[in-house]
């Protein structure tokens, strides 16, 4: 059900418009019009003085500012242990002046604390890059790897690691040959595979080469593989061992760096947060003053309210004790799509709000098919799930991944509601057709079928009709709700297009029931009649194309309808899979059975959970919706609702 | 057995398999295309489903022959 709205105006004397914009923002329950672009309203735009634009510059970067320091400690609004309770946003307007001061003390320590941190994040992450090739380069020349540093240096050899991005073994023999032709032996050269497609070469050599060696090596365009600038001059082997030692030191120095910035913010946490959230309310509530209409003396404050909440909006900002108000409600079409929509169902209904929104919010003064989804959809999927066992289980587990998990957000609780309604019909459609994990329970306890066995050969037939029952009930419904909105909507051509759908179906299922010898033959004129009635309403409304379009149109109607046997196709395939996990436990041992079947069981039950839920949500969004949903809605968000 | 009845039955299993193949492909592309599009905007994920579920009414379609087959065949 949608909540109709009220476009009400509120104007006062001019200079008290920052109070009665923080006490509506206070009250959550109106929500602004932007004079300025509302083309029916005759008034101008306050907009933002000099004075409010520079206000407004500063609380954004304040607002910046203070988001990014309490980033650094990994501090949200929710679920910080250091905060108690929600700050008030309205508490009193922010002293800009001090608040700034304090941060400018306080961000010099913060930003070298803040750097040095990243700076050892930065090599915590670098050095393994660097320690693994050089790590397989050092295992080709071993005995060098035997010698401390200071042997090293005493014998005058340099090292250089290079990496040759190729898979190509032979550049490997050019490059010596090219090396031996300037260098003769004074060098030694090895090589490995250090990935698919990289080849790394270890160069010891002469630390009187080093310089030409380096020079041919560019000419040749030959990466170099650089140390990090703490390790250059070291040999290869010194720096791997500062690095394994580095890399050991480094997260006990990051703790200690995660320390001090705690230390430094930690302790204005709170204090902070509260300070963000007056920041906030007072950016919002500039952007509500500048878009206020004024005049010399007076404003005009535009919003909408649920007219239910009307009288008690009147009498809550009467409460507030604010000069004296004129609250007069404006004429506005409440079909445009700039009106919002607050939706609100009864208890039982509301989990499937979110199945409507999550296709669109419906537009004003339409139809909400929250109600009738809240009926339906978990109908369909009891008729394709059907198992009392299944059922149940489905049952136990929406309940409980309520109770864990609901808490973490209100969309987890109302899909794990869907789930909880959709069992209950499984359980009920379970004892319909005698279902207690596929034929088990009829193999122990015989046919408890109120209805007849799916898996019967001879219950295809009776399925199927079963199906397109449900199918043709839904889809004439829809008509049926698209025929009322358009009526509501003065739309008469959608009217007679919706009267013309509804007259040929009922005419095609009348001379399909007369076909399977359901109707005596008295029908048959009525339903050829209604048949003929409806695709020529439908043509003439379409003009010169209807001749092509109507019965498109019409046909695409019907396949609607035909859609509905995805009912009888998925109950089957789930009841059949069953079936065969019940007949591969009987195959070998009984220990192996019965791991084999609870394979196949949970395996079905996850299957039954899932793709019976789309299934059902299809049917509503693609052959239920498309007859009456008018989407486009904006929804209803009151000034001041996004802080609470 | 009547060779008539093994026809009508391949004739089933064909007018399933067929025309699942086709949703398949079908939702294959249609699939990537909504991955795109909800990738740039996550408000688009209702509207997502249902283009991907709309091929769906293909293999419907054809189960719905594939049962009128089977139908056909003796008890």
């Amino acid at each position: 059900m949608l909540i109709p709205m009220a476009k009400l105006q509120i104007a006062g004397r001019r200079e008290e418009l920052s109070a009665v914009l923080e006490g509506i923002y206070r009250l959550q329950g109106m929500q602004l019009v932007d004079v300025a672009r509302d083309p029916a309203l005759d008034v101008d735009a306050a907009g933002l003085n000099d004075a409010n634009s520079l206000t407004q510059a500063r609380l954004e970067l304040l607002v910046a500012r203070l988001d990014a320091l309490l980033a650094l400690v990994g501090s949200d609004d929710r679920g910080d242990s250091r905060l108690h309770g929600d700050p008030d946003p309205v508490s009193g307007a922010v002293d800009l002046a001090d608040v700034e001061a304090e941060l400018d003390r306080i961000s010099i320590l913060v930003q070298e604390a803040a750097q040095h941190l990243d700076s050892l994040t930065d090599e915590l992450a670098v050095l393994p890059r660097y320690l693994h090739p050089l790590e397989q380069l050092a295992r080709l020349v071993p005995e060098l790897a035997a010698l401390p540093e200071y042997e090293l240096q005493k014998l005058g050899l340099d090292t250089a690691a290079l990496v040759l991005n190729t898979s190509d073994d032979t550049l490997v023999d050019t490059l010596r040959r090219e090396l031996t032709e300037v260098f003769g032996v004074r060098f030694d050269l090895t090589s490995a595979r250090v990935g698919t497609d990289a080849i790394g070469c270890l160069l010891v050599f002469s630390h009187s080469d080093s310089a030409r060696l380096h020079a041919l090596l560019g000419q040749e365009h030959v990466r170099h593989l650089p140390l990090p600038s703490a390790y250059s001059g070291q040999s290869l082997f010194g720096a791997l061992a500062g690095m394994r030692t580095r890399l050991d030191a480094l997260p006990r120095e990051l703790a200690d760096a995660h320390q001090v910035l705690e230390e430094l913010i930690g302790p204005h946490v709170e204090a902070w947060h509260v300070t963000l959230a007056g920041a906030r309310a007072e950016l919002e509530q500039l952007a509500a003053a500048a878009g206020a209409g004024v005049t010399d003396r007076a404003f005009a404050v535009v919003g909408w309210v649920p007219r239910p909440h009307v009288a008690r909006f009147h009498e809550a900002l009467a409460a507030l004790s604010m000069g004296p108000l004129a609250i007069e409600e404006l004429p506005h079409d409440e079909r445009a799509h700039s009106t919002p929509v607050l939706m609100k169902e009864r208890r039982v209904a509301r989990p499937f709000g979110l199945l409507t929104r999550f296709l669109d919010n419906p537009r004003a003064a339409s139809l909400d098919p929250t109600g009738l989804m809240a009926l339906f959809l978990p109908l369909m999927f009891g008729v394709m799930v059907g198992d009392v066992v299944y059922g149940t289980a489905l049952l136990l587990v929406g309940l409980w991944a309520r109770r864990k998990f609901g808490r973490i957000s209100p969309g987890i609780a109302d899909l794990c509601s869907v789930l909880v309604f959709g069992a209950i019909w499984a359980i009920i459609f379970g004892f319909l057709f005698g279902e207690a994990l596929g034929n088990l329970g009829k193999n122990l306890f015989g046919d408890f079928s109120l209805w007849f066995y799916r898996g019967d050969a001879n219950a295809l037939q009776p399925l199927l009709l079963f199906a397109l029952a449900i199918g043709a009930a839904h889809v004439l419904l829809g008509v049926v709700l698209g025929m009322w909105q358009s009526w509501r909507d003065r739309a008469h051509r959608h009217l007679l297009d919706r009267v013309g759908t509804f007259a040929f179906l009922c005419g095609m299922l009348g001379l399909a029931g007369f076909a399977a010898g359901a109707l005596p033959p008295g029908f048959m004129s009525p339903a050829i009649a209604l048949t003929v009635v409806g695709l020529v309403l439908v043509m003439s409304l379409h003009g010169t194309l209807g001749l092509i379009m109507a019965p498109l149109e019409l046909l695409g109607a019907i396949g609607n309808i035909l859609s509905y046997l995805r009912l009888a196709a998925v109950g089957l395939a789930s009841v059949y899979l069953a079936i065969v996990a019940n007949e591969l436990a009987t195959v070998g041992p009984l220990w192996l059975g019965i791991i084999v079947a609870t394979f196949f069981h949970v395996l079905n039950l996850a299957l039954a959970g899932f793709s019976p839920m789309i299934q059902a949500l299809r049917l509503h969004y693609v052959e239920f919706f498309s007859k009456f949903f008018i989407g486009g809605g904006q929804a209803f968000i009151p000034f001041g609702k996004s802080h609470s | 057995m009547d060779i008539g009845i093994g026809l009508i039955a391949i004739g089933a299993a064909l007018a399933v398999g067929i025309s699942a193949l086709a949703t398949g492909l079908a939702q294959a592309r249609i699939g990537a295309a909504a991955m795109g599009a909800i990738a740039e905007k996550p408000e688009l994920a209702g509207r997502a489903i249902l283009l991907v579920a709309i091929p769906e009414t293909l293999v419907i379609l054809g189960f719905a022959v594939a049962a009128m087959a089977i139908l056909l065949l003796p008890a």
